[in-house]
């Protein structure tokens, strides 16, 4: 028999146990993540997306499902849905005047518009199946090209893309590796600006209740005063909204979400946000925000919707519930669940349902 | 293409795959080829700079090897066009903009943007190369090459054509000719050498590279003193482990084709002397400094007085020398002050020195030694100020730095209030902690070193038992995988001179 030349089975052992130690460093780490004791110590997952505000709902939403073996109601939308609706409190409402309760999450998320949303909605009915979905709106979202640097680079996630369907093995290990998933919130530890983001990413994810909702601390200041074009701080919002039109590509992305009654059998609400009345000067008035409202009402309408205009609730709430001329904070947003727990109970009430879902374990 | 992308891994594994199957004398074309092919990943006009380079020179070493008369103006001649290709291309940014200017107002319009004239890659190492070349013939020490695609690729040769290292063409050329045989020891010592390369760049490197906050360099009087030295001293393993790892990758690469590169780095911060920290750090270069100028100087200065003692001989040579260093890294005022200092340095230790009996730092009894790396280090690492900043930020860097009141005092107290849950804090800035990834990320750094010297061997690694080779390479692969998820990267420092 002939021995091999020791160099070569020193190469050999060293790529044996270099694959060996490999596994087995990457196996044990992935069996420890997924014991109860680091959740504890660290509760922070990630999947690498640049929005950790997503990724806080994403994760949120999981763990909600776990605890009450499904949702209801999911409500999803932008920033002014995050800070803006509680769903304890809409809950609670709807209960009130049905005796039905209701598990209800709020998905909004900071800049994403109709247009990542038709997409984020894809992901969560596959996942959930709720009874009910409700897209909260304004006339921001149909402006072309709002919020479109956010949607690209969101878009551009390996592991979002992964969940649309198209394969990629970096998606693919995030999806399925706890570890990672663990080691992602820290990913940019060695970033300069690390020790300034993490703080802020922590408060966040301890601020957003478990059914998704962030209270807005700020009250917001001169809100009644109407924006003044030659502000230099107002110019950009006169700039991105003055001459209002709807993009027709962004209704294609509303069909999309309002699709869902066809494709999937889930009724869709279209909430307006009652964003404070002085926002109707960067469109150019009331008139451009009742005509907004038509064509999206008889849009809604023609493709299997209902609509729920932003004047339902928007007499309800005070000025100093309000953050800013769009957002509501913490006193705002309490009124406006409210109202809207009520709305849903009386839309509960025309199509004869209670919005529960029947899949009693909503999880993949 | 980048030397640390998977596209390059693929090129060189293809490069020398063909390189070692193919037949003796279809090497040097198939080398030349697989160069030029690598200029192109970057732009085809560099490589048609580059070649006309080459060609220039290749005739002037020619001509020069032939002249029985007006040789020193011949080779002044060489010197000098490689000099205005260097100034013309390199330092562009000086000139640009007024010829622009003064184009236009005479009526000739440069399109938008102005001028912009491109800087071949590589260039600054490859200019010193060349003049290298051209004297060597000219003192009869080098025959001139007589086969062009030889000499042309001892220009483009791509392992080293981005940042060096600077090869001689007595050492470099016989090489290309008689490349060693690849052996598996040799196969083993290149893995090494780049998964060193690697390890020192992606994970040392990168990581404290991207640590340093980017303003502390443009406004350094936004942050506290502390900040300053220690974002300072993490610049010094910046700077160093980017340009060794780079060094290593490339060696390492260039093994595979049995031709051995200078090792440009030999743990620079464990020098004891600044002499010695000038043999250990970019070796290559501040060797080259050492043979063409450095000594031709006390030559000239020896003919027209022996003494040696002289006060001009002991300064004009060192500082002559590192202001072309310092010039040749950048033409700004701030390269000239970084080089100044160092001549300076170098200028006291040979005044305190000459006195009794010269002894190697290694006879030096253990504390000198210790201290004499720590006195060399730190003020090395000071030199790096002007070096890495304009002169007018560098003094308020410096002076910030060593005013006890910029000093902040960490707020232990609001750090026990967070901790306890009864302070809400949104930046961690507020505790005026020092940073303490910078010491994390130092500590591998320093453990290389340290093993280094320890072992006297840069792949150390080769004498550890096997398992223990597979765990540490696993550890390495899954922290560059790790650093991958991170939003970062950072092209290698040294491209930029």
């Amino acid at each position: 028999m002939i021995k091999a030349p020791p160099q070569k089975k020193s190469a050999l052992t060293v790529i044996l146990s270099f694959i060996f130690f490999l596994i087995f460093i990457a196996a044990s780490t992935e069996l420890i993540a997924r014991t109860p004791w680091v959740e504890k110590i660290s509760p922070y997952r990630s999947v690498g997306n640049f929005h950790y505000q997503f990724e806080i709902k994403w994760f949120r939403l999981l763990d909600y499902v776990k605890q009450n073996g499904g949702v209801d109601v999911i409500i999803l939308g932008s920033s002014l849905v995050n800070t803006g609706i509680d769903p304890d409190v809409m809950a609670e409402a709807f209960y009130k005047q049905t005796g039905v309760k209701l598990r209800i999450f709020n998905f909004g998320v900071e800049g994403l518009t109709v247009a990542s949303d038709s997409i984020t909605v894809k992901l969560l009915m596959e996942r959930y199946h709720p009874a009910l979905l409700i897209f909260v709106t304004e006339m921001g979202d149909f402006v072309a090209g709002h919020g479109q640097a956010t949607e690209t680079r969101f878009l551009a996630d390996p592991w979002l893309q992964y969940e649309l369907g198209n394969f990629n093995w970096s998606g693919w290990v995030v999806d399925h590796s706890a570890a990672l998933q663990h080691y992602l919130p820290y990913r940019n530890w060695m970033r300069a600006d690390f020790l300034e983001t993490m703080p802020i990413y922590l408060v966040r994810n301890k601020n957003t209740s478990t059914s998704g909702y962030e209270p807005d601390f700020a009250y917001g200041r001169d809100l009644d005063a109407n924006p003044d074009p030659n502000d230099p701080n107002e110019a950009a919002y006169f700039q991105e909204y003055g001459n209002y039109q709807i993009d027709p590509a962004r209704l294609g992305n509303l069909r999309t979400i309002l699709d869902l009654k066809q494709n999937n059998g889930t009724p869709v609400l279209i909430v307006e946000m009652p964003v404070h009345p002085s926002f109707y000067v960067y469109v150019g008035g009331e008139d451009v925000h009742k005509q907004f409202q038509q064509t999206l009402a008889a849009f809604i309408q023609s493709n299997g919707g209902v609509f729920l205009p932003a004047g339902a609730c928007d007499s309800d709430i005070p000025l100093f519930g309000r953050s800013d001329r769009w957002h509501l904070n913490f006193r705002g947003a309490p009124i406006f669940s409210n109202c809207l727990g009520r709305q849903l109970s009386i839309l509960a009430n025309q199509e004869n349902t209670d919005f529960v879902n029947v899949n009693t374990d909503g999880s993949k | 293409m980048s030397i640390t992308s998977l596209t390059f891994v693929v090129f060189c594994f293809v490069a020398i795959l063909a390189y070692r199957f193919l037949p003796s004398h279809y090497r040097t074309g198939w080398l030349f080829a697989v160069s030029i092919g690598f200029l192109f990943t970057w732009a085809w006009d560099l490589a048609a700079i580059l070649l006309v380079v080459a060609t220039v020179n290749f005739y002037m070493g020619r001509w020069l090897e032939a002249a029985a008369s007006r040789r020193r103006f011949l080779l002044w001649t060489g010197i000098g066009f490689n000099i205005l290709v260097l100034v013309a291309l390199k330092y562009s940014g000086f000139y640009v903009s007024a010829l622009t200017s003064l184009l236009e107002h005479m009526g000739v319009q440069t399109g938008e943007g102005g001028l912009k004239l491109l800087l071949p890659v590589g260039l600054s190492f490859i200019t010193l190369q060349m003049i290298s070349y051209l004297v060597d013939i000219y003192h009869k020490i080098l025959k001139p090459e007589p086969r062009w695609l030889d000499f042309a690729l001892y220009v483009v040769y791509f392992p080293k054509l981005l940042s060096g290292p600077v090869e001689r063409a007595r050492t470099l050329l016989p090489k290309f000719k008689q490349p060693s045989p690849l052996d598996a020891s040799a196969v083993e010592q290149n893995v090494w050498l780049i998964a060193v390369g690697l390890l020192r760049k992606l994970i040392l490197a990168d990581t404290l590279l991207n640590i340093i906050p980017a303003g502390i360099f443009l406004r350094p009087e936004s942050y506290a003193g502390q900040d300053l030295a220690l974002y300072l001293l993490a610049y010094a393993f910046v700077i160093y482990n980017d340009f060794a790892g780079y060094t290593s990758i490339v060696r390492g690469v260039s093994g595979f084709f049995g031709i051995e590169l200078t090792n440009n780095f030999k743990l620079p911060y464990f020098a004891r002397s600044f002499t010695e920290f000038w043999d250990r750090w970019h070796v290559s270069l501040s060797h080259w400094l050492r043979d063409y100028i450095y000594f031709p100087v006390s030559r000239t200065l020896a003919k027209k007085d022996p003494n040696r003692e002289h006060f001009v001989h002991l300064i004009v040579p060192p500082i002559l020398t590192m202001l072309v260093s310092g010039m040749w890294h950048g033409l700004g005022w701030n390269y000239l002050v970084w080089g100044g200092l160092h001549g300076l340095y170098l200028f006291f230790e040979r005044i305190t020195t000459r006195r009794g009996p010269r002894r190697l730092p290694d006879e030096w009894p253990k504390w000198r030694q210790v201290l004499s790396a720590l006195v060399v280090f730190g003020l090395v690492v000071l030199a790096l100020i002007p070096f890495r900043m304009d002169l007018v930020t560098a003094w308020h860097y410096l002076s910030r730095m060593f005013t006890p009141s910029a000093w902040a005092k960490p707020d232990l107290w609001l750090l026990r209030r967070y901790l306890a849950g009864n302070a809400p804090i949104d930046n961690w800035a507020d505790f005026k902690l020092p940073d303490v990834r910078v010491l994390l990320a130092l500590i591998p750094a320093l453990w290389l070193d340290w093993n280094q010297h320890r072992y006297k061997s840069e792949t150390f690694f080769m004498n550890w038992p096997a398992w223990t080779k597979g765990l540490f390479l696993a550890v390495v692969v899954l922290a560059l995988l790790l650093l991958s998820f991170a939003d970062i990267g950072a092209p290698f420092i040294y491209q930029g001179f």
